[in-house]
């Protein structure tokens, strides 16, 4: 296992060079100049010409992309052009705001879906089941900008019982966890119905029942078990694009996390601080699907990485 | 500790069934839509930035709300008959938050540290008509001849050329004055001699101020200032509903909902902006050139319907580049009328009679997208017809810049309130492209106009001369002259004294109170 864990990382490597090259080259191919957004609207072209020099803009693109790629490896993410802030100390101011909003829409996903999905899948066609059904259409078809508008239509303008937006504890978390989280909720619980559905028709839950053993047991340790391989699929993927940066449920809730700072930076076309925050973002995608596939082997025995 | 003051108003309102906001002391304000860039004067070219920095610092001037210019670390100013020299007089016994007195020395090394070629800012073209300041920014002159302090209290600016508003630019944050000795994390840290100190910047969430008990204008009369950043304006629009802010600006595609409710229509308030919203059209493209065609361009739209469903009525129509509410304009100037047989005469004459082909270029900002699309629909009752092109921001306005586009949408947000700040970036031949013309308009007698305008030392004949000028901009047709957007703002029953300013910032809190119900 520790083998396994150690050639993914050393494969990483390669693939977030290539994330750094296709981040780089795509930023030079898009229109906009990083130059104008510093001075603003009104500069000369001296000016824009002696900063373009000066950040070296006007190097050929093999040169800047070495000199990027020498920072990068001594540790350096470089300067924002805009704010002239350390891309790293943005980056670790965000982080964590967005990973505690990521974390907590898994946490209902994994709780309200799961749960949802497996009671759906006890009795087919039954109450929960059809309720569990409206539930998932909702969940993956309202968009959630639009989720988050009317929850925060409900429970902070009109019932006045969590606020509508910012950053603080646990009641600034629930309603940007709830909208970021409902799409999630809604797949989880259909993915877990249907694994739920095979497992729970399989030979060795007719056995375990014919053992006498109890129903909860049945189902929470042979056939859920058994099912949890696509369901960690699904909580693996999600979580990684939530981590990325969930840029409408953090602007809807004016939550500070990464997301709202990517897209400032694309806008104002703040090369150092995309391809920083770019290249950051793809380690923790790298880092998740990682622990994705650990986590297969952990609940499924038979999954091995020699 | 701030949510605390949050959690306390929210249970009180489920305890009151209303009122919220009553019980919290701190001022909220929710105008800022994202973070600003640094604290930083020299680096401040944006709004949010703008505003924050005029709470931390002052500069020798400062603009009232109602965007008139007054003194402020400056208590007078004399200009030498030909208009070329200042001495400014400064205040005495002002203090940086830090304790350490404000003198001359400072404003001399604060406009250098903005100009420094090492500080890479790139911001400093306030500060251009001050003689030797171009050379100097642009690496080429080690020291700005133009500047000078005599004495502690005195600090004469030597200009390249007589430039009759100075005062006004020196109004604008970049170039407030900040203490002499600069640390790395000055943009984090700022210290100014402003009314407000920063207590805490909570990046994309909120700056929070104290107010600086040693202000030379008097203490403000509120202990704290909060600007809340918002991305999204119907957030902002929540939490001003659920009483957490108590300054909104109205979503622009919410005008009409809150005109048309009778409770929330009592908290609004309509503010004059500098901003003209218009299309350039570049004069050296094609048909363009032709001035027939583009005033046959201004005859095709109509600009009241446009205007009245597009922003709810929320604008003045346009004739001439000047706002109505700045000396120069020409209120008796009948704008360009609504005219197809006009418009299709004007083309025919030009040599035109099947019409002309062009490229409407938009950001994707979903007003302009709409001004576009309709301008589209009526272009074509005059036989021009316009392929629109939608491009993200930055890329739109590089293209414009670069003379690539025929018509561009876009505004324009006066930097200080003169109508020089219209006539000159927008249209005048030195600033083709990058300095703000992307008309490419070129004309000699115009050019002369403004530049002699710029010259003028007496206001009745440099009005006159801007109206000359604005008269000849509005002839010639390099753009198409749309509308003056009228801000509307809410503000909260319980807020006293906020006056929403006409230009960004002309509104430190200074006199704002807030009434705070005893529970």
């Amino acid at each position: 296992m520790s083998a396994f864990v150690l050639r993914r990382l050393l494969l990483a490597v390669p693939t977030l060079f290539g994330v750094l090259i296709v981040a780089f080259l795509l930023l030079y191919v898009a229109p906009g100049d990083p130059v104008q957004a510093m001075v603003g609207e009104r500069a000369d072209s001296a000016t824009i010409a002696r900063l373009r020099q000066e950040l070296r803009l006007n190097d050929p693109l093999p040169v800047q992309f070495g000199h990027y790629v020498a920072a990068i490896a001594k540790g350096d993410l470089g300067r924002s052009y805009i704010t002239n802030r350390p891309i790293r100390k943005d980056i670790v101011e965000r982080f964590p705001k967005t990973l505690q909003l990521a974390g907590a829409a898994m946490l209902l996903a994994t709780v309200l879906g799961v749960t949802l999905g497996v009671l759906s899948a006890r009795v087919p066609g039954g109450i929960i089941d059809r309720f569990g059904l409206g539930v998932a259409y909702l969940g993956i078809s309202f968009p959630v900008y639009w989720v988050g508008l009317l929850l925060i239509l409900l429970f902070a303008v009109t019932l006045h019982w969590l606020p509508p937006s910012g950053f603080g504890g646990l009641r600034y978390l629930a309603l940007p966890a709830l909208a970021l989280g409902m799409r999630s909720i809604a797949f989880l619980a259909r993915m877990t119905r249907s694994a739920m559905l095979d497992s729970l028709s399989a030979d060795y839950v007719r056995t375990a029942r014919a053992k006498g053993l109890r129903e909860s047991i049945v189902v929470g340790r042979h056939a859920l078990r058994n099912a949890l391989i696509p369901i960690i699929t699904v909580l693996g993927l999600d979580f990684g694009s939530y981590l990325t940066g969930s840029i409408l449920t953090e602007t809807i809730f004016s939550w500070p996390g990464i997301g709202r700072y990517v897209v400032n930076a694309i806008a104002r076309r703040d090369l150092p601080a995309i391809q920083g925050s770019v290249l950051f973002l793809s380690a923790v995608f790298v880092l998740v699907n990682l622990l994705t596939d650990v986590a297969y082997a952990k609940a499924d025995p038979r999954v091995s990485y020699g | 500790m701030r949510r605390r003051t949050g959690l306390l108003s929210a249970l009180l309102l489920v305890a009151c069934g209303g009122g919220g906001g009553s019980s919290r002391r701190t001022l909220i304000d929710s105008r800022d839509n994202y973070d600003p860039r640094s604290l930083d004067p020299a680096l401040s070219t944006d709004v949010p930035t703008g505003r924050a920095v005029a709470y931390l610092f002052d500069g020798l001037t400062r603009f009232t709300p109602d965007a008139r210019v007054i003194p402020s670390l400056a208590t007078s100013w004399d200009v030498s008959p030909d208009g070329s020299v200042y001495t400014f007089h400064l205040r005495r016994g002002v203090a940086f938050t830090d304790g350490r007195p404000f003198v001359a020395r400072q404003v001399l090394t604060s406009w250098k540290r903005v100009l420094d070629p090492k500080v890479k800012g790139g911001r400093g073209w306030p500060l251009y008509p001050i003689r030797g300041a171009k050379e100097f920014a642009a690496g080429t002159a080690k020291s700005i001849d133009g500047l000078a302090a005599p004495n502690d209290s005195t600090v004469v600016v030597t200009l390249k050329e007589p430039f009759a508003i100075f005062p006004k630019l020196l109004a604008m944050p970049v170039a407030s004055i900040a203490p002499d000795s600069i640390p790395a994390n000055f943009g984090e840290n700022p210290v100014g001699t402003g009314p407000w100190k920063l207590v805490e910047w909570k990046h994309d969430d909120y700056l929070l101020f104290a107010a600086n008990p040693k202000y030379w204008d008097g203490r403000p009369r509120s202990d704290s200032l909060e600007a809340r950043i918002i991305a999204e304006p119907s957030t902002a629009v929540a939490e001003f509903e659920s009483g957490n802010v108590d300054v909104l600006q109205v979503p622009q595609s919410e005008i009409r909902s809150w005109e048309e409710d009778v409770e929330r229509r009592k908290l609004l308030v309509t503010t004059p902006s500098l901003e003209l919203v218009y299309v350039a059209i570049n004069t050296m493209r094609g048909p363009l050139r032709d001035v027939r065609v583009r005033q046959a361009i201004n005859h095709s739209i109509d600009r009241a319907v446009l205007v009245r469903n597009l922003i709810s009525g929320r604008g003045e129509l346009a004739a001439g580049v000047i706002p109505p509410s700045l000396p120069g304009s020409d209120p008796t100037r009948k704008g360009y009328q609504f005219d197809t047989l006009r418009a299709r005469q004007l083309l025919r004459e030009a040599g035109y009679p099947n019409g002309i082909d062009v490229e409407l270029w938009t950001s994707t900002n979903p007003i302009y997208v709409r001004i576009a699309e309709t301008l589209q629909g009526y272009f074509q009752l005059s036989g021009i017809r316009a392929k629109i092109i939608q491009r993200e921001s930055a890329a739109a306005r590089e293209a414009a810049r670069k003379g690539q586009t025929d018509l561009f949408v876009k505004d324009w947000y006066a930097d200080y309130p003169d109508a020089e700040n219209f006539l000159y970036p927008l249209l005048h031949g030195a600033n083709k492209g990058v300095g703000g013309n992307v008309s490419y308009f070129g004309d000699a007698r115009y050019d002369s106009l403004v530049t002699l305008a710029r010259r003028e030392q007496d206001e009745t004949r440099r009005v006159a001369l801007y109206r000359q000028a604005d008269e000849l901009a509005f002839e010639s047709a390099p753009m198409v002259f749309l509308y003056f957007y009228s801000e509307l703002n809410a503000i909260q029953p319980w807020l006293h004294g906020f006056v929403p300013p006409t230009i960004f910032n002309g509104q430190s809190w200074i006199t704002v109170t807030k009434s705070v119900a005893t529970h």
